[in-house]
């Protein structure tokens, strides 16, 4: 009796922590699996088929299994061949930005891995992929999929650095702590809580060439005011310049967040040495910022990738695609044209890509960047 | 020395000006939002480019509050947000105690698993989300709006990780007195982890606020639309600028529930944002 008390005790104790367990996290497990994990593997099986919104609606029997034909239409055509020079322009960019990731690691400034991730990922994208091409009498399954890849990528990377420098240099000048510095942080800050479609309702009539904000200042300096939704080349540049204002202040705070892990002597000693602030800029607070920088770029082309509303709303994907995005050809292929199968199978691909640089964030705040 | 105390002072300076810069568009949509709608029609820059409201008036406002959509898109909109964020901090802080306290069996399984959806978007799952909620009838109703929200694992993460930090000779002592799990749980956990839990509901209202994709697909009817939803409808026929002043009133209305949020709340979001990103 003695001797078995606490051992049924313990028991009973175990059987309490597992029911305890369970119905802690039992209702918030339940929406995990009923509204992400569920779907997520749906949308897998979707992607694997001819399903029309409209008809399966009406009568559930009305998909047909196609297995991979879905991805294969998407990503591939008949007839492709790979030359040398196609696109040769964009893929030397490419390859020199390649260059630049590793020479970026060699000087320290970002960490091998991150550097190795990048120029692989460059090589097979600038080096192979876009060499591909429809020979003759060939053509792509599905014409706009790659151009759109391709806008995605032009407003991730005009975004992103725009983002991360502009940040940096924000946080580096406001890092202090007196009131100025704290008012001045709270005004380029506040654009980032209002929502897109506030965001997108002020730079339609900011960038409009008859009411705009920016049209006064063009006229009142004489110049002809811009066209800037409905020109071909500065869509593109419009949703990037209404994006930069939009999310400047998260790069901003990530930054200052990192700053403040620096310690303050070691800026001293440095001036000490006599350090110019360049210097110090380049020998001190890069280098001990890399990690912070690493998550900044990854997470902005993890949130920018993922640009729908300024699109929707700006340009509508035009003119003629011209800012046509992935996640709005994902919405538009199933809520427009209806073709569930297709926009799934979209979807997943476009996870896959993200999942990418998930997993790159999650190196990167472990503090491995 | 003097030299450099100049380029400070020009430093400065500039920054000063750039953060102007960066109102101008918000003040811009406020101003515009206070001049009538007939002046607009004809000029949206009578007074310095129209960054001063004159003639003044709050007449688009009232239309706004008093007429049509717009108060009950803020209904709605207070409803999401507002049922959002309280499931989310239910949710979110039992499953996190139990992660971070609880020895139960599957839990090492279970927490991994749990993480790894951080990794799956919204855009992953809006197409087959859509699908389930129509064969549910759940589309044009405030449960559609608020659930899929809940699902999603990055509460949960925060909350473990802060009872993690949370020393354990506190629920310990409590056992020992022969608390349960529950009363451990609200007596002693909930009043600790009133920071992280603040953080936690204002990150969760302004995104609520403020979502737009998910809300677009699945509610159709204007009057379920969110005040971020509603407002999008309203960009449509805005080129012809009839009734410019009243959309930018609706802008401002929309805006001012999260602005004042911010200003209120500004050191709980800084450091959600630092949190959330893993730092």
């Amino acid at each position: 009796m003695t001797s078995s008390a606490p051992t049924r005790s313990r028991a009973a104790r175990r059987v309490r922590d597992a029911v305890a367990g369970y119905l802690f996290v039992g209702p918030f497990l339940l929406a995990y699996v009923a509204f992400l994990l569920w779907p997520f593997a749906r949308g897998v099986w979707i992607s694997l088929h001819d399903w029309n919104l409209l008809a399966v609606a009406i009568n559930p029997d009305a998909k047909t299994f196609v297995g991979l034909d879905n991805y294969v239409r998407m990503l591939w055509g008949d007839g492709l061949v790979w030359s040398l020079d196609h696109q040769w322009g964009v893929r030397l960019l490419g390859l020199a930005l390649v260059a630049g990731a590793l020479w970026a690691w060699r000087r320290g400034a970002i960490g091998r891995g991150t550097a190795l991730a990048a120029a692989a990922a460059g090589l097979l994208v600038f080096g192979f992929a876009l060499g591909l091409h429809p020979g003759e009498g060939g053509r792509w399954g599905d014409r706009r999929f790659w151009p759109i890849v391709g806008n995605t990528l032009t407003f991730v990377a005009l975004t992103v650095p725009a983002v991360a420098a502009m940040g940096l240099a924000l946080a580096i000048g406001l890092n202090r702590d007196d009131r100025r510095s704290a008012v001045l942080r709270t005004f380029f800050f506040l654009s980032q809580v209002l929502s897109v479609t506030v965001v997108t309702l002020i730079w339609q009539l900011t960038l409009s060439p008859r009411q705009g904000l920016i049209a006064h200042a063009f006229r009142s300096l004489g110049l002809e005011p811009l066209a800037w939704v409905t020109s071909p080349d500065l869509a593109m540049p419009a949703i990037v310049i209404a994006t930069v204002w939009w999310s400047l202040g998260f790069a901003m705070i990530l930054f200052l967040a990192g700053l403040q892990e620096i310690p303050a002597e070691r800026n001293e000693a440095a001036r000490l040495d006599g350090a110019g602030p360049l210097q110090l800029l380049r020998h001190l607070t890069l280098p001990a910022l890399s990690r912070t920088t690493t998550l900044v770029v990854v997470l902005q082309i993890i949130l920018h990738f993922q640009v729908f509303g300024q699109s929707h709303l700006i340009t509508r994907g035009g003119p003629n695609d011209a800012t046509q995005v992935w996640v709005r050809y994902i919405y538009q292929t199933g809520f427009r044209n209806s073709e569930l199968g297709d926009a799934s199978a979209l979807a997943i691909v476009l996870f896959a890509f993200m999942l990418v640089f998930a997993l790159l964030q999650m190196r990167a705040s472990r503090g491995e960047a | 020395m003097a030299g450099g105390r100049g380029a400070r002072r020009v430093w400065t300076l500039v920054l000063v000006l750039l953060a102007l810069v960066w109102l101008i568009p918000i003040v811009w949509m406020a101003s515009l939002a206070l001049q009538p709608n007939d002046l607009l029609a004809r000029t949206t820059s009578n007074v310095a480019w129209g960054l001063i409201p004159w003639p003044f008036t709050l007449d688009n406002l009232a239309f706004v509050l008093g007429s049509g959509l717009t108060p009950r898109w803020f209904l709605n909109s207070a409803i999401v947000a507002g049922g959002m964020t309280l499931a989310v901090l239910a949710t979110a802080s039992l499953a996190g105690y139990a992660f971070a306290r609880i020895p139960f069996p599957g839990k090492r399984v279970l927490f991994p698993l749990v993480l790894a959806g951080l990794v799956i978007p919204e855009q992953a799952v809006f197409i087959p989300l859509y699908t389930q909620f129509a064969e549910w009838g759940w589309h044009n109703g405030y449960l559609a709006l608020i659930a899929p929200r809940v699902a999603v694992p990055i509460g949960v993460f925060l909350m473990t990780q802060f009872f993690r930090g949370i020393p354990t000779y506190l629920d310990e002592a409590a056992a020992l007195d022969g608390a349960d799990r529950w009363v451990i749980f609200t007596r002693i956990m909930l009043p600790l982890a009133r920071p992280a839990m603040t953080t936690l509901a204002i990150l969760t209202f302004l995104y609520a606020w403020n979502d737009y994709l998910w809300p677009l697909v699945s509610a159709s009817r204007p009057e379920m639309f969110t005040i971020t939803l509603g407002l999008a409808s309203l960009q449509s026929n805005f080129a012809q600028s009839e009734g410019l002043g009243r959309v930018m009133a609706s802008g401002v209305l929309a805006s001012l529930p999260v602005v004042l949020l911010f200003l209120l709340f500004q050191r709980h979001v800084v450091r959600g944002i630092a949190m959330g990103s893993g730092k």
